[in-house]
């Protein structure tokens, strides 16, 4: 599971986007995807396909994962591609690098920035029990990892996956999803004893950290806002 | 399985704000129906089926390009509600790494909440009076058939019918093939040609299972596989803990 790699990069890099507030590389994200959305020629969806390359680059994180990632964005857009390829192979091509340019910029957001600092970034504009389930959600997902891959050790050493006998293999998949189940509603019941005991009436306390603004944030604000603006006027040179 | 997860820059501005507002509306329904100690009880489930529901997604089905997404199965386990919030904190996580646009979050949850949500009320119907097992299947089959022919309808929409449809030729091409089949008459024929033997060569198809027929065939088999194991975990459940599914049918 790719979400412990991207976690990991996360919380131990060290590079001048690790550094920025959450708040600025949320806006950042968001102005680069406006800008790649209202993009209809390929040369600037192409420059706007570098910029994220290149922050991912320059931030140190693992490029190789990050690139794997992206290529799922490829793949979902293969369908939509060939359908605008009826029309051009330009529309076609945008699709894709509008698709790539996307995956890249949110990849690089949650590579830089760890996932409870985003979600309270979207706390400002999501309500409070969405939050916690992120938060829940999150929580839960490494613990459950763990047991899948417990789970599916012990069902490769009894013999329980044969790579030619599908019904076989279905039939141990449910078996051993149907427990990972069991155990995960376990695991909510016992979150739900913690969390009470705690106080917990609805809301996670998080910390939102605002400011203040420093040189790479400002810095990196402007440049966003420039290439949104740079996008969205048409130049005639 | 029905989330070919709709990426960025695909879909008009219109449509996917029209999505993110009709599921933002019924994120605002759904949550608030849970209040006081429900809340404390159900925020932490949600938040495992939600963590389940990626973790199903992650599971490879061998040669096909396509991955579980169990949303039905989620939806007979935690009821529409619930299952609807947590399919939009999936797809959210899941634009964050790049799996699907972020812009389209609101139209993918819509999409497989309707499925879980159509699976939750079929299986409902279904089982007082079929096994759990037959319901399960035949459920997860319907509201899969159901969501991928309303995303199918919405990239028609978005792209123009005509685009989508497999054997569309434009107007353009039209002018190509009269001038191509003119050309082709004018051609000189060799003096052994024979046209029986030719219109039967023509007739032979050596890949008939390419384009849009290997499309529906990949998804066709997802949907097969993705039943089927519902199924089997239902069954399993009907088995081992059946207070699972007392959310269906509460005594």
């Amino acid at each position: 599971m790719h979400i412990a790699a991207v976690d990991h990069m996360a919380n131990n890099g060290d590079s001048f986007l690790h550094h920025a507030l959450p708040f600025t590389k949320v806006i950042m994200s968001f102005l680069f995807l406006a800008a790649l959305i209202f993009s209809n020629q390929i040369h600037k969806a192409v420059f706007l396909l570098v910029i994220p390359v290149a922050f991912i680059l320059l931030s140190g994180v693992n490029a190789r994962e990050i690139f794997h990632l992206a290529l799922y964005s490829i793949v979902f857009s293969l369908l939509f591609a060939l359908i605008q390829l009826q029309q051009s192979w330009t529309a076609a091509v945008m699709v894709m690098i509008k698709a790539l340019g996307a995956a890249l910029n949110m990849l690089l957001l949650i590579a830089t920035t760890p996932y409870t600092d985003i979600f309270a970034v979207f706390s400002h504009v999501l309500p409070g029990v969405i939050i916690d389930l992120f938060i829940f959600t999150y929580r839960s997902l490494f613990i459950l990892i763990d047991k899948l891959e417990d789970m599916v050790k012990s069902v490769r050493l009894r013999g329980g996956l044969h790579p030619m006998r599908l019904l076989f293999n279905l039939k141990n998949a449910a078996g051993a999803l149907g427990v990972m189940t069991i155990h995960a509603f376990d695991m909510s019941e016992r979150l739900y004893r913690i969390y009470s005991l705690r106080g917990y009436n609805g809301k996670i306390p998080i910390t939102r950290e605002w400011g203040p603004l420093r040189w790479v944030d400002i810095l990196l604000l402007l440049f966003s806002l420039i290439v949104l603006t740079g996008v969205l006027i048409p130049w005639k040179i | 399985m029905s989330h070919i997860h709709l990426p960025d820059g695909v879909i008009p501005p219109a449509w996917w704000i029209l999505g993110f507002v009709l599921c933002f509306a019924l994120l605002w329904l759904f949550t608030g129906r849970i209040k006081g100690d429900e809340l404390r009880r159900k925020i932490p489930f949600a938040g495992v089926i939600a963590a389940l529901m990626l973790i199903f997604m992650s599971v490879p089905l061998g040669f096909l390009p396509v991955h579980l997404s169990l949303a039905v199965l989620c939806g007979i386990l935690a009821g529409p509600g619930l299952s609807f919030i947590a399919i939009f904190v999936v797809n959210t996580i899941l634009a964050l790494m790049g799996h699907g646009g972020f812009t389209a979050i609101g139209i993918n949850t819509l999409l497989m909440g309707g499925e879980a949500i159509a699976g939750y009320y079929l299986f409902k119907i279904l089982s007082g009076r079929l096994s759990c097992t037959f319901s399960a299947i035949l459920s997860n089959i319907t509201a899969l058939l159901l969501s991928t022919a309303l995303m199918l309808i919405l990239v028609a929409s978005t792209a123009g019918l005509s685009e989508v449809l497999p054997f569309h030729d434009h107007g353009q091409n039209h002018g190509e093939e009269v001038h191509f089949a003119e050309s082709k008459q004018e051609e000189e024929l060799p003096e052994n040609y024979d046209e029986h033997k030719a219109a039967e060569a023509e007739g032979v198809k050596f890949l008939s299972i390419t384009g849009w027929s290997a499309v529906i065939m990949i998804i066709l088999s997802g949907i097969f596989i993705e039943s089927l194991l519902t199924g089997l975990i239902v069954n399993f459940f009907s088995k081992v803990r059946p207070d699972f599914l007392d959310i269906v049918h509460p005594t």
